[in-house]
């Protein structure tokens, strides 16, 4: 394949890694989880966004219906799952989390059937051409789009008030509850946020694939943590290109490793190296 | 006499922070050496750079002819070391007694394979109760870290500390407690010191250090500004002026 | 009677499989979540070399060197990373053996491995066999919690810095850990894959190193006696009610919830706080 074509199969791949990655990485900067069962949010998403474009016809919609469902059900994890097991050893969050996400695929194989959703008639799937490559335009849609969100989000998070007050929320909590900031509001719009994009993130990689099954969130999910903790917890910036580099390395590495090695296993062999040399991650603030 | 700690020119760098500027001091056997200064004078980073938690950007630290520099927090603590903290960290689940003795067993836990073939804990409880003893906490050694107050757990630490049978012991003891348990506290390491213990206190406050320390070690920014008898240092002029330049609790 | 001594090896392999676990994450304090792996290793490395003729009984001590190696390496770079890196690097682990015995010919492949020549060991046999380790493991485990080693690893769990200002070589403990509980996973493994003759590599997955995880959370972490009884119930589970065979994840994973949300220390703390409860 062109080295132009790997790169760019490698910066869909990554801004789609980059969604979801973006959710985890809001979660840990604020509360110091790992929260695995994001990825439950992510297939939650891709489900919806069939569903509604198969009945409505819209993608506009389903785009919209996904997001704030993923959003919902974001903020009711954290509320029913790791608001009263906050003061607790970090482990139990984690594995409380990996629970969750290992019953709701489970969940999702019970009500949709294990073999998975398509779309109908599946939108976006035409071709464009730009210079020597061609895109189908809903890869185009998750670059641009994933580029526009999170360009957006960084906006936010250090211009509005909300975006300063969710950063003084993870530096110094009672400090920022003294300032009349409500922890509890900013966690939930954290949640919101992370969660929605995470859906968002579904229903884009649903189009891609015309496929949404029960286990598309796992391998998702492992990945985005390996990049949170590749780009430097908790920072956005360095979680996004992490997203973009991991792409990119997985899609030049099943090309020229794939004889050794599978897909994730070079993911995660990318990962055990970085930390090796750089224990801190890629892009730590420290 | 040989020195028992010697700091030669130690310099601290954080970023582009000066936290330790050139400071040397020597520590001799059986001394209880007072290390002052007023807020942000670098007393707890040079202690953490004898500790080994930071590692100095030059110079060096030596424990009688063995260099420092090089060697991980607990292999310098294996090699005659102890710290006894401000912020009191007792283990939780088990009672004062087996905190100490955990300490006590030292030889036992120096690696996985000797551990492994030791489980009697009998004499280690025994040493226990003795450095709860000397610390003045008998009473208390069945009682869980839990539920201690803040005086209590301060001579858990000591007792901990005295427990590894150090050549040297580094203690940051005052802070937070009141004037009566500070004074019974400060009363409490004069007598481990005269019974052979040299001892380097960090500590804040003043006029207990003037009663019981016979030497002192000033700093001020990271600098060292005055060395030796509490009454020749605190009538230094520079001393006089870095506390009462900016710190309030120097007026006394 | 053959079904049932099938079973009971089996659970016995689980048992052994989760005390591995419990010396590394209940006793030491360290998040593995890819365990699996050296399960794995252990039955790649019996299954290749009784292939190529070796004894069985010769090939368990080696697979038991095998796993623990690769244990002391991955043990070591854990050395390097943060606590809560260290659960994502030991996920990586796990996803990095699985990928490179997939795609090896020479390690079997997608297909794995099969034809694994019998031990010489009648079914009964080796059931006794599987149990004598069980308690061996069980008694070695229990001696470990009473001795100097346990205190250092109840230590470390609890607080690793001030461990180590007590003049402990917290390093070298954690990698002590390391190295007997992969090797004794390697055991577990080694026996597996000479009980079931075959193997591949979807049995050694993530959703495996979840499901030992699983048993030794449950069970309470540390405690000996929790873990087997969680071990023994949770692999016996899908046999017994055939409806949970179907859900099994769904079990695993909601009991894991549930158990983190009201009870982090697991079936054996619930316990004691309810002797506790009932004395007062």
């Amino acid at each position: 394949m062109l080295f132009i074509e790997l790169i760019a199969q490698g910066l869909i791949q990554g801004s789609i890694y980059a969604l979801i990655a973006l959710g985890l990485t809001l979660v840990y900067g604020l509360l110091r989880i790992l929260h695995v069962a994001h990825a439950a949010l992510f297939t939650l998403g891709g489900y919806m966004g069939v569903l509604v474009t198969n009945q409505f016809d819209s993608l506009g919609l389903a785009m919209l219906v996904a997001m704030l469902v993923s959003g919902f059900a974001g903020v009711l994890m954290y509320r029913l799952c790791y608001e009263p097991i906050l003061h607790q050893p970090p482990f139990v969050a984690l594995i409380a989390s990996i629970g969750l996400f290992i019953a709701s695929e489970e969940i999702f194989r019970i009500v949709f059937g294990a073999y998975g959703l398509s779309y109908r008639n599946p939108p976006l799937q035409a071709q464009v051409a730009l210079g020597p490559l061609s895109f189908k335009q809903a890869e185009l849609l998750v670059m641009v789009g994933g580029a526009l969100i999170i360009g957006v989000l960084a906006l936010l998070q250090s211009r509005t008030r909300l975006g300063i007050a969710c950063q003084a929320t993870v530096t110094d909590p009672e400090m920022a509850e003294s300032f009349g900031i409500d922890l509890k509001k900013v966690r939930y719009v954290n949640f919101f946020i992370g969660s929605a994009l995470a859906g968002m993130a579904g229903v884009m990689v649903a189009l891609l694939n015309n496929l949404v099954e029960p286990t598309m969130g796992s391998v998702a999910s492992y990945k985005a943590l390996a990049i949170i903790v590749l780009g430097g917890l908790g920072s956005v910036p360095g979680t996004l290109m992490a997203a973009l580099i991991l792409g990119v390395v997985e899609a030049f590495g099943t090309i020229y490793l794939g004889k050794l090695l599978d897909r994730n296993a070079i993911a995660f062999a990318f990962l055990i190296l970085v930390l090796m040399v750089r224990p801190q991650g890629l892009f730590s603030r420290k | 006499m040989k020195p028992l700690l010697s700091v030669n020119h130690v310099t601290v760098r954080f970023g582009g922070l000066t936290a330790i500027d050139d400071v040397s001091f020597e520590v001799k056997p059986g001394e209880l050496l007072g290390l002052i200064g007023p807020n942000g004078a670098g007393k707890t980073t040079m202690m953490r750079a004898i500790v080994g938690v930071v590692r100095p950007s030059q110079g060096s630290v030596m424990l009688e002819d063995l260099a420092l520099n090089s060697l991980s927090i607990d292999a310098r603590i294996r090699a005659g070391l102890a710290l006894s903290q401000q912020l009191v960290k007792p283990f939780r689940e088990i009672n004062v007694q087996d905190n100490v003795a955990f300490a006590a067993g030292s030889r036992k836990t120096r690696t996985p394979t000797a551990a492994l073939c030791h489980v009697n804990r009998q004499a280690e409880r025994a040493q226990a109760f003795e450095a709860l003893g000397r610390v003045g906490i008998v009473g208390y050694a069945q009682q869980s870290p839990k539920t201690q107050p803040l005086g209590v757990l301060k001579r858990l630490e000591m007792a901990r500390a005295l427990a590894l049978k150090p050549k040297l012991l580094l203690d940051e003891p005052l802070a937070g407690l009141n004037s009566k348990e500070a004074s019974a506290l400060a009363q409490t390491i004069a007598d481990i010191n005269r019974q052979g213990m040299t001892i380097i206190l960090i500590e804040h406050n003043l006029s207990e250090i003037m009663r019981i320390c016979q030497r002192l070690v000033v700093l001020d920014n990271g600098r060292k500004i005055a060395e030796g008898l509490p009454r020749d240092a605190m009538n230094d002029p520079g001393v006089r002026l870095a506390y009462l330049g900016g710190d309030a609790d120097a007026a006394d | 009677m053959e079904y049932e001594i099938s079973l009971v090896t089996a659970v016995g392999i689980s048992v052994l499989f989760a005390l591995s676990l419990n010396l590394i994450t209940g006793f030491c304090g360290q998040i593995s979540l890819g365990h699996a792996a050296f399960f794995g290793i252990g039955a790649y490395g019996s299954a290749l070399l009784c292939k190529v003729g070796l004894p069985f009984l010769l090939s368990l001590p080696l697979a038991m060197l095998l796993a623990g190696g690769f244990g002391l390496v991955v043990g070591l770079a854990s050395l390097r990373v943060r606590a809560d890196f260290l659960a994502i690097t030991t996920m990586g682990v796990g996803f990095l053996f699985v990928g490179v015995v997939r795609q090896q010919e020479r390690l079997g492949g997608e297909m794995g491995i099969s034809g694994i020549p019998d031990t010489g060991f009648s079914k009964l046999a080796f059931m006794l066999l599987t149990l004598g380790l069980c308690v061996v493991a069980a008694l070695f485990s229990h001696y470990i919690r009473r001795s100097w080693m346990g205190q250092v690893f109840n230590a470390i769990a609890e607080d690793e810095d001030t461990t180590r200002v007590l003049g402990v070589d917290v390093p070298r403990f954690k990698l002590a850990a390391f190295a007997m509980g992969t090797a004794l996973a390697g055991l577990a493994g080694a026996l597996y894959a000479n009980n079931l003759k075959f193997i591949s590599p979807d049995s050694f997955g993530f959703v495996e190193s979840m499901t030992v995880l699983s048993m030794v959370v449950i069970g309470g972490i540390g405690s000996v006696a929790g873990v087997t009884a969680a071990a023994i119930v949770l692999s016996l589970l899908p046999s017994l009610f055939t409806f949970v065979g179907e859900y099994k994840l769904l079990v695993y994973g909601g009991l894991l919830f549930l158990m983190m949300r009201f009870s982090p220390d697991g079936v054996t703390g619930a316990l004691r706080r309810a002797m506790a409860h009932g004395r007062r």
